[in-house]
């Protein structure tokens, strides 16, 4: 049997087949007792939408002018397996009296796939479409008051750089740039009161010790204070600076001529 | 046995309005210290010339055990709620879970554990105490009340539905006989709340939604009366209270849609507001917008702060909050007139003020869909963690951050739900800022070292010394006066809210909660 009404299940048995499909889910908000989405009965939820509710509630399940928003409702929220929202049609005007429990159920399993993937929308599958600059426009911020041709070359660390990533990395990557394992690190350069001073990669400062890598591998630790002079170099500052001058404008273009080198 | 009780709450309340009017306390009997939110200690056996002889007191971990959490968010033990101290004891919070702890020693007393049906677990704010009885919110919408001497539940109420996805996570405030509650949760878009309880029994007084009423002039603010009626607006911070005016303020957050602003066109109040309301009522007061029309989850929930001051040579009552958006705001607390906007941090968003002082939103800096370059990032110029005023200085201390990131618009729809977008990316620096409240200039800064955002709150005290957090695990005693530094220690973590600070017989007591661990130092 592909699917049960639950008014012909004994009432222990339907129990059951609902502990089942509504179970325990951590690590998101809302209730911790949720509907297990049936994917495939929410696409036949969906044509049962579409023959009976879309014409109220509109073709996104968003409400129109002669039914509310389902996804906002706090009836279909409250329900579990049809057993509010089924009661519901019985008793409102205009709405479908007749139909069967599995017509219900699959109906609520699709409103709350709808209302899961609403919650949840704040992240995407789809990565955004950011190739919408002007790449001769880029180029010339590249070589001009972006001064990136300073550093860096289309012909040497970009060869190819529109192959290496995508377009929404390629914004990412030149707007906060991370110092990358291996390669430029912060470094500082520490001169105590008495003694030489001490130069390398920056492994952990605050107000009150700093400490570097030296040149034996070594981490070496020093206090801070008015005598121990402390100068702190950060070969991405250049990046940090530009975020007060880029526009948005800017930022397009950059990435329409950064993912132009093939 | 019922009529015991009730005079017994109402000399609970008449002591402790006493007190906090006197501010002569020796315990720290609310979250913010006292109703002006200032974060100020009145006590001085610590102070700035002896604060180097600070030696570390007694330490007490939380423990909540290994039992499942229900819901989603942070499960760790961190506590984020700002402890309170009443009569000897300490009560401090995390998600589900009340804890008493002998204030002189640190040996615990109770504990209390909720069985717990869901909702972001992502912090509790901490407690309120009133006579016998101690009041928390629990995730999955209860405000739950406690008998004080054995942490037993005398009682407990639904203050949200958890099934529209509200939780609960904010440290409940007494005002005379109401249990004032905020409510959480903006993952679908569902209006926001305060509401107020009988301590006695739980029994709702009043609830104030935060949109207007259909009829009103700000109910223009909205496309519609349902993009109204499910504009967010959620109610999470804290609050203060003037005895004197009668009332009761607080901030609101972020609108619904958070980041797709299509589909409720307008300023959208009376979200991202701080908002004057009678405690005893529930009625509006008067509002003034901090983010009209947010599109990048700025809520304005961050501490209002009350203090008397001088404006122009004249006496006035004054309101200051540092916000999320990086703007400055001096209101008067009576009327809720603008009188000082200004930036802490430099900020991109904006196209000046309007007339009432309220910052003017740059369409362009909305999210978009190829991205929009902006600063503050979501998580803010400031968050959650309270700022610090000191009377003694006349100066408004806040940890602030500038930060970048890049918004992205998601939602293709005519008409966008929950998020719609979010932002991505970024970089920041942190800084300790003290803002001369009468021009909104910087009066000293201390740039952190290190530059991950800092999420420390801060106390200043009458012993002339600002307590501060660093992103290093410092525990740090600056001059509030000029920024330098006159004491520090390590913690193991970094401090997860803000250093309180109480006496008990004749000891002056520095505590702060830094992950699952609180420290006190004397």
């Amino acid at each position: 049997m592909r699917r049960l009404t639950i008014r012909a299940i004994p009432p222990i048995f339907a129990g059951g087949i609902l502990l089942a499909a509504v179970v325990f889910a951590a690590g998101q908000a809302g209730p911790s007792v949720r509907q297990v989405i049936d994917n495939a009965a929410a696409t036949r939820g969906r044509a049962v939408y579409a023959q009976y509710c879309i014409n109220c509630h509109g073709s996104n399940v968003k409400g129109g002018e002669n039914g509310p928003d389902l996804i906002r409702s706090v009836v279909v929220l409250h329900d579990r397996l049809g057993d509010e929202i089924g009661p519901a049609m019985k008793k409102l005007a205009s709405h479908p009296r007749d139909l069967t429990q599995e017509q219900v159920l699959d109906l609520s399993h699709f409103l709350h796939q709808r209302i899961e993937a609403t919650s949840s929308n704040r992240n995407t599958n789809q990565p955004p479409n950011v190739l919408t600059g002007n790449v001769a426009a880029g180029q010339a911020y590249f070589n001009g008051a972006g001064k990136c041709s300073t550093c860096h070359s289309p012909t040497g660390d970009l060869a190819g750089y529109g192959t290496r990533t995508t377009p929404i990395n390629i914004q990412q990557n030149f707007l906060f740039p991370r110092l990358a394992r291996g390669g430029k690190q912060v470094e500082v350069t520490v001169t105590p009161a008495t003694g030489a001073a001490v130069t390398g990669p920056l492994v952990r400062i605050d107000d009150f010790n700093v400490s570097l890598r030296g040149a034996d591998g070594q981490t070496q630790v020093f206090r801070r204070d008015a005598n121990v002079k402390v100068e702190v170099r950060d070969p991405l500052a250049v990046h940090h600076e530009l975020l007060d001058q880029y526009t948005d404008t800017d930022m397009h273009n950059i990435v329409a001529y950064l993912e132009s080198l093939k | 046995m019922k009529g015991m009780k009730i005079p017994g709450i109402l000399i609970g309340t008449l002591l402790l309005t006493a007190v906090l009017l006197a501010q002569t306390t020796v315990d720290w009997p609310m979250v913010n210290g006292d109703y002006s939110g200032r974060h100020f200690s009145l006590l001085k056996r610590i102070n700035s010339s002896n604060v180097n002889n600070l030696t570390q007191g007694w330490t007490w971990r939380a423990n909540p055990g290994n039992g499942p959490v229900a819901g989603g968010g942070a499960t760790s033990a961190t506590i984020k709620g700002t402890p309170i101290v009443v009569n000897g004891v300490m009560y401090t919070t995390i998600p589900d879970h009340v804890w008493a702890v002998d204030a002189r020693t640190g040996r615990e007393l109770w504990h209390f554990s909720w069985k717990s049906k869901g909702g972001w677990h992502i912090g509790n704010r901490g407690a309120a105490v009133l006579g016998s009885t101690l009041y928390v919110e629990t995730p999955d919408c209860n405000l739950i009340a406690l008998n004080i001497a054995d942490g037993k539940e005398r009682w407990h109420t639904e203050i949200c539905d958890l099934e529209q996805f509200y939780y609960g996570s904010v440290a409940p405030t007494i005002v005379k006989n109401h249990v004032i509650v905020g409510v959480s949760g903006d993952d679908l878009d569902i209006p926001g709340y305060v509401e107020a309880h009988d301590p006695e029994t739980g029994k709702l007084q009043w609830r104030w939604y935060t949109y207007p009423n259909p009829n009103d002039p700000e109910a223009k603010t909205w496309p519609s009366v349902e993009a109204m009626m499910h504009g967010g607006g959620m109610t999470w911070g804290p609050s203060a209270y003037d005895p004197e005016l009668n009332l009761y303020y607080f901030g609101t957050g972020n609108p619904q849609p958070v980041i797709a602003g299509r589909g409720r066109e307008g300023s959208n109040l009376y979200t991202e507001s701080i908002i004057a309301l009678n405690p005893d009522t529930g009625k509006l007061v008067w509002y003034f917008q901090a983010s009209p029309h947010d599109t990048h989850d700025w809520d304005a929930i961050e501490a209002p702060i009350l203090f008397d001051g001088e404006v122009n040579g004249q006496p006035r009552k004054l309101l200051a909050q540092a916000s999320r958006n990086g703007w400055f705001f001096v209101l008067d607390r009576t009327n809720g007139k603008n009188i000082l906007s200004t930036e802490f941090v430099k900020t991109n968003w904006t196209k000046g003020v309007d007339a009432k002082g309220q910052p003017i939103p740059d369409p362009k800096k909305e999210p978009q869909f190829n991205g929009a370059l902006v600063s503050p990032n979501q998580g803010g110029a400031v968050n959650w963690p309270p700022p610090s005023y000191s009377p003694d200085t006349g100066l408004f201390y806040v940890n602030a951050t500038r930060a970048f990131s890049v918004y992205y618009l998601y939602d293709t729809d005519d008409k966008p739900e929950g998020w719609g977008g979010n932002d991505r990316g970024g970089w920041s620096e942190s800084m300790l800022e003290a803002i001369d409240y009468k021009t909104g200039k910087i009066r000293w800064i201390h740039k952190w070292p290190a530059t991950p955002a800092i999420r420390s709150g801060l106390l200043s005290t009458a012993g002339n010394l600002l307590f501060a957090g660093d992103n290093a695990s410092n525990l740090i005693a600056f001059d509030p006066k000029d920024g330098s530094i006159l004491w520090h220690a390590e913690l193991r973590s970094n401090l997860s809210n803000t250093p309180i600070t109480y006496e008990l017989d004749g000891v002056q007591y520095l505590a702060v909660a830094a992950g699952d661990t609180i420290y006190t130092f004397k």
